[in-house]
Order: structure tokens, then C-alpha cells, then sequence
């Protein structure tokens, strides 16, 4: 089985993020990048099948900028095959991101696409939604468990309240949730291998997708600033303050 | 003596002042463990001024004073053992001043590390003194011992950062010391004599620290290495190759300890009996290849058996972690801790000597090396066998040291690279300085403390 894996470049998640001075986005100048976490777990998920003789061939994909090259050799130093990049330095919203796999799943005919479950940038979680909307293939998100068997995939997802396990017949799209698994450490000699696995770079209308933005950024601000609390000196003061202030009980 | 407390609480306020037994504890020992804390009481001012009226009271009245910070020495230099007054500096926790052209701020002695760390980072700057225990050390602690830890390979000590001091000397006169000048070529800079000085000369209240530019893209490798000649072949080969941040080891059974307490994943499938870690910048792609260059050669060479790389800064604090939870995943046992340093180049060869004397001669005994051996500086801890009484387990560890520091007095290195000596080493001095820079020392003290009542007994008798 082929496995079609996305990933994503994002501000890496230790970085306390700054909005720009004229409030038009997010500082990323000088700021450290790395693969989005869900992105993370859905590489590490790949390469657990691949170790397991479920998958076959693991391709990595990305949509970004230039830069977005290292996050894909960190995927293949991780364990995949081949790496394919979009390469665009436009912000790709979601319904972009699911047209653009759309055609990548055409040209590599995959029978499993696994994505993080949103990319902590946008937090949008939407894109691996899309995209099974537009190949009209069945659904597994929020992973929490993934089990593969005679051309069904199994899978447990993290809902309120519980667990949900769903079957759907491959193809389909699996969207990773935190505790689907703990991806493992890039090890340095296959960072080096993964310098000579196939890399392919293509553009977004070399698929045919306008990635023109359809929403418009106003403003972007930093959240307000919280107050330092207080410390109380009686279970008077606090109930006091519970009941006038707070309004809580 | 009644009469000695409540003008202290005069001078403090009835809240600070305590002799409650929990508190006694608390405030009367440090992260060594090894001692029972006995205090007459502690005190909490709140400010230089009111240090300064502590400090006079207590020389009128004869009474020993221990400076207190974080507690978390390993030497015991923050033990009251003898009816001290513990003077804790913790109320003294003002960031303030900061000067983003001289690159300097203010700092109480009580803010902890962490927190200078955290107002440097939101200043577009950067604290690099950190260790394992910078959630809770102060930095007046960590100016009296000099603090060293991980990042020393590149940023230095403590000292190295410290460009203004106000102290409280033991007459209770107060002291301005450099006022954050770069340069001031004026005689004695006292300064420096009361870093590193354990408390012993007089009481840290402020410091004027300098920050700088924080790191470009840090990134931490971790390679598993088969035995120690390897370790200091691959501390030869990295620090000719790459400009490294830190450069720490451990062994096997440090990383057991820690998978185990922190419940961490095994960085890699297979063990080895070290691991080496190496943090450097990777400032731009050439930087990146020539570690990758280094970690190539250094395989052929048959150096290394394994290695992996942080994708991320969590990654890297995750590789971290490896190293920093070692201190507090055998805090329990309690560990005997050798702190001890020799010269980068001869790490190698000290490492392999007191290695081959403990295998030999201390065989019941679980050893956990670990260190940052990038500037010379090795942890030992030998960790008490869960039956053995503490007492017994003591003097053990007590006969074995003269042969441990026989050796590294043959290497001329410190009997304590960055703990301080404190109580525990104290009966050791000797084999890192000579009786006549001893003896200069103590009249050095006694003109700072004519009475002897900072921190008496630590350092020396």
C-alpha cells in the first residue's frame, strides 16, 4: 500500500509568537521553523506502517516556500520514500491545500493520505476534511489509533466524551490527533541518506490550482494582556469577591 | 536572646520573622541533604536597607548569620547547623533598571534564574547561565558559588556576567561595587571577591547583570558512544570542528535513572554505555553541514556508534532532558556528589583513571558519571545502596575521596569545578590550594568578617 503523507512548516511550537508592529500578521522573520507536531505524528504513523509491511511506499508532501524543503527532509530522514514540493510563498488557505493534494493524490494514486489534524499555525482543521470531501472518500480524523486490515482501515477517534471507532474502506484520509503515537528522533546517518532520496518540486499551476487567497486579513492582535491576580485575606473576603465580583456563585 | 528576636522583628515586621520548626527546616538546609538543619530562626527582609540593620543586630549580639537564596546548593554552603540566624533573600525579587544599550538590569538577589532568563528572552536578549536548577536557584546564590553549568563551553560563569554588586559587609555598612562599568581599572575589584565567596564576607543583596544576543537556531545532537577514550576523542574532534555551546556526557545508567523518574521515550533502540551531547548553532546551512561533516568523520573513525539530531527547539528540549533530569531522578538515594574539574584536554585521561579506581574498589556502589566535560567538569555521584545506613554510607564515600582527589591533585584540578565547598568539601581543600593561598584566604575573611559571623565554618573552619 502507498501511503501519501502531508506536512507542513510552521513556527515551531517553543517559540513564543509576536504579532508585527503594524498588526498585518506574525513575526517570522529570525524566528525558528519546524514541522508542524501533527505533521510530526502523521510521518511517524507512515513510517510505523511501513515497519510493520502494511504500507509499501511512504510519499511526503508539502505546500510552502523554498524552505519548506528542509521539513521534507526531515520527513524522508524520518522514514519516507520520496518527497514532493509545492512550492509557493503565498498563505494557502485550506480549501487551496485540499485541491492541491487532490491532484497530487490523482498523480500518485495513494490508497491512504494521512495529515495532521490541523496545522498550529492556522488551527483551522479543515484541510484534511476537504480534501476527502473533494475525492468523495470516507473519513477517519482525530486519530487516536489506526489499524489497517483486509483493505479496511480501523480507526479510534478522540470525541467528547470518549472513544469513537470508525471503519472505512481504503482510500481514505486519516487526520492524527496528539496521542496517536510519539514520533521518534531523527537519526543523523539517514539525515544524510535522506539527502539522495527523490525530491520533486513543482508549482501550484503546474497542478492546475489557483491558490489566490479568498479571505481577506484585517488585523491581527496579540490577546489582552491578563491582570495579576490578588491574594485574599479571609474565606470572607473570598466568598465576597466569588459572589460580587466574579459573579460565580 | 528573646530580646535579639523581637528587635529583629522591629526591623522586618512581625510576618518575617520565624522560628516555627517548618520553616526551620526549610529555610536552614540545602539540596545536599546531608546535614540536620538547626537555625535559631529565619528572617526575610525586604530590602538592602533593612538587610544592613539584620547584619548589625547580629554583630552587636554575636549572632552567626547564613545567607540564604534558592537552596539548592550540593555542598551544604546554605546549612545552619549551629543556632545561625538563616537570612533568606528571597523577598529581594525586583527586575528592575533594565538598560537595553548597556545591555544590563537590575536584579534582588532573590530573583530566581529562570525569571532574569524569561525578562531577557522578552527583551529580545538572553541570560545564558543555566542549570538543571534555574527554576529555583537565585541569582544572589548563584553569584556567592560562581554558578556554572551547561552553557559555560561558550558563555562562561556566573562571574563573567556580573557587572555590578551591592553588598552588606558584617559591620552592616554597605558597598557599591563597580556600578555596572565595563571598564574600571582601579585597584582591587572587590567585586570579584565576593563572587564565589559562599557567603562568607559579607551578604549579596543586588546585582547589576549583563545579558547579550540569544543563540541563532540552537540545535542539540546526541551520539551514542561505546567508552570514555571515545568521549574525549569525539570532545577533541567536535570542539576543532564546530564552535559547540555545550558539550555534556553520561553514562547508561544516568539515562536509566532518568527514563525512569521522567518517563521519557528511549532516544535510541539500542544502549551504549555513554551518550554525548552537543549543542551548537546552526547559524546558517554551512554550519549545519559542518557538524554533519564532524558527526561523518567522527563515525569513520569508529567514535560513535549512533546519533540523532533536533528538528525543533522541543525536540532539543526534549534531548535536554536526557542530561538536566539526571541531578533530580537520583535525588532520593541520596547521591555522594563529586563535582569535580582538570583541564579540558586531560578530561580523557582523569576520566578513565577514577573510573578504573571506583570499578575496583567501591564494586558495591551504583556510580552515575555524568558532566559537562566540554569545560573539564565531571559529576560522579555515587548513590547509597538502599540498606546501607546514611552514617555508614558517609564515611565510605569520605574514605574513598582522598584517593579520588589523590588523583586529581596529580592532575592539579578542583576538588569543586562549581558547587562550592561549603561544608562537604571542606576538609578537601587542600588538594586544590596550597596551605599559603589557604592561610591568605583567611585574612582576607577575617578583614571582611573580623568577628566571624558570615557563614561561619563553611569553606573553611
Amino acid at each position: 500500500m502507498k501511503i501519501l503523507v502531508t506536512v507542513k512548516r510552521v513556527i515551531d511550537y517553543n517559540v513564543k509568537v509576536r504579532v508585527k508592529d503594524d498588526n498585518s500578521g506574525v513575526e517570522t522573520a529570525n524566528v525558528k521553523m519546524s514541522m508542524n507536531p501533527f505533521c510530526e505524528i502523521a510521518v511517524e504513523e507512515a513510517v510505523r506502517l511501513k515497519e510493520k509491511g502494511v504500507a509499501t511506499e511512504i510519499v511526503v508532501a508539502s505546500i510552502g516556500p523554498a524552505q519548506a524543503q528542509e521539513t521534507l527532509r526531515t520527513a524522508l530522514a524520518l522514514g519516507a520514500d520520496r518527497a514532493i514540493l509545492v512550492k509557493t510563498d503565498e498563505n494557502v488557505e485550506p480549501l487551496g491545500v485540499a485541491k492541491i493534494f487532490k491532484e497530487i493524490v490523482a498523480k500518485e494514486s495513494p490508497e491512504m493520505v494521512i495529515m495532521g489534524k490541523q496545522s498550529i499555525d492556522g488551527d483551522n482543521n479543515q484541510s484534511g476534511q476537504m480534501l476527502a470531501a473533494l475525492l468523495d472518500w470516507p473519513q477517519g480524523t482525530f486519530a487516536s489509533e489506526v489499524n489497517v486490515a483486509d483493505g479496511k482501515v480501523a480507526v479510534t477517534r478522540e470525541i467528547d466524551g470518549g472513544l469513537e471507532t470508525v471503519g472505512l474502506t481504503l482510500p481514505a484520509v486519516v487526520t492524527t490527533d496528539l496521542r496517536l503515537n510519539e514520533p521518534r528522533f531523527a537519526k543523523l546517518p539517514d539525515i544524510m541518506k535522506a539527502k539522495r532520496k527523490p525530491f520533486e518540486e513543482i508549482a501550484p499551476a503546474d497542478l492546475g490550482v489557483n491558490v489566490e487567497a479568498r479571505t481577506e486579513t484585517l488585523k491581527v492582535e496579540a490577546p489582552a494582556q491578563r491582570t495579576a491576580g490578588i491574594k485574599v485575606e479571609s474565606v470572607e473576603q473570598l466568598v465576597d469577591k466569588l459572589k460580587n465580583e466574579a459573579k460565580v456563585i | 536572646m528573646q530580646d535579639f528576636l523581637e528587635q529583629l522583628k522591629a526591623v522586618v515586621g512581625e510576618s518575617y520573622l520565624s522560628t516555627q520548626a517548618d520553616d526551620l527546616e526549610t529555610y536552614g538546609q540545602d539540596w545536599s541533604k546531608l546535614y540536620e538543619a538547626k537555625p535559631l530562626a529565619v528572617i526575610r527582609p525586604a530590602n538592602t536597607l533593612e538587610v544592613a540593620e539584620t547584619v548589625k543586630l547580629c554583630a552587636k549580639n554575636n549572632v552567626a548569620l547564613v545567607p540564604s537564596g534558592g537552596r539548592t546548593g550540593l555542598s551544604g554552603g546554605a546549612y545552619a547547623t549551629n543556632g545561625e540566624l538563616v537570612l533568606s533573600l528571597e523577598r529581594l525579587n525586583d527586575i528592575s533598571n533594565f538598560n537595553p544599550v548597556d545591555r544590563t538590569v537590575e536584579c534582588g538577589a532573590g530573583v530566581i534564574t529562570e525569571q532574569l532568563q524569561n525578562f531577557a528572552t522578552e527583551n529580545g536578549l538572553y541570560y545564558p547561565v543555566d542549570f538543571a536548577s534555574a527554576g529555583s536557584s537565585h541569582i544572589g546564590g548563584n553569584i556567592a558559588t560562581n554558578a556554572g553549568g551547561i552553557k559555560v563551553l561558550k558563555y562562561g560563569l556566573t562571574r563573567d556576567w556580573v557587572s555590578g554588586l551591592t553588598v552588606v559587609t558584617a559591620s552592616g555598612e554597605t558597598l557599591e561595587l563597580n556600578n555596572g562599568l565595563v571598564k574600571n581599572a582601579t585597584g582591587y575589584d572587590l567585586r570579584h571577591l565576593f563572587i564565589g565567596s559562599e557567603g562568607t564576607l559579607g551578604i549579596i543583596t543586588k546585582a547589576v547583570m549583563k545579558l547579550t544576543n540569544p543563540p541563532v537556531e540552537p540545535t542539540v545532537m546526541l551520539l551514542a558512544v561505546e567508552d570514555l577514550a571515545s568521549v574525549s576523542n569525539l570532545l577533541n574532534h567536535f570542539q576543532s570542528s564546530i564552535e559547540l555551546m555545550a558539550f555534556e556526557f553520561f553514562s547508561q545508567q544516568a539515562l536509566e535513572k532518568v527514563l525512569a523518574h521522567r518517563e521519557l521515550k528511549k532516544p535510541f533502540d539500542q544502549e551504549s554505555a555513554f551518550y554525548v551531547l552537543i549543542e551548537f548553532e546552526a547559524k546558517s546551512e554551512s554550519s549545519m553541514d559542518e557538524a554533519f561533516a564532524a558527526f561523518e568523520s567522527a563515525a569513520e573513525n569508529g567514535w560513535l556508534v549512533d546519533g540523532i539530531i533536533s528538528q525543533s527547539n522541543q525536540q532539543a528540549e526534549e534531548l535536554w532532558q536526557y542530561r538536566e533530569g539526571i541531578s533530580e531522578s537520583i535525588s532520593h538515594y541520596p547521591p555522594y556528589k563529586n563535582d569535580i574539574a582538570v583541564k579540558p584536554s586531560q578530561v580523557g585521561e582523569f576520566l578513565q583513571q577514577v573510573d578504573a579506581f571506583v570499578t575496583a574498589n567501591y564494586p558495591e556502589f551504583e556510580n552515575i558519571w555524568f558532566g559537562h566535560i566540554g569545560d573539564g567538569n565531571l559529576h560522579l555521584n555515587i548513590l547509597k545502596p538502599a540498606a546501607m545506613p546514611l552514617e555508614e554510607f558517609k564515611s565510605a564515600c569520605a574514605e574513598a575521596n582522598p584517593e579520588i582527589f589523590t588523583i586529581l591533585k596529580s592532575f592539579n584540578g578542583s576538588i569543586s569545578a562549581e558547587h562550592g565547598v561549603g561544608l562537604l568539601k571542606r576538609p578537601y581543600l587542600e588538594y586544590s590550594r596550597s596551605v599559603e593561598e589557604i592561610e591568605l584566604m583567611k585574612s582576607v575573611k577575617k578583614v571582611f568578617d573580623p568577628k566571624g559571623i558570615m557563614n561561619p565554618g563553611k569553606l573553611f573552619e
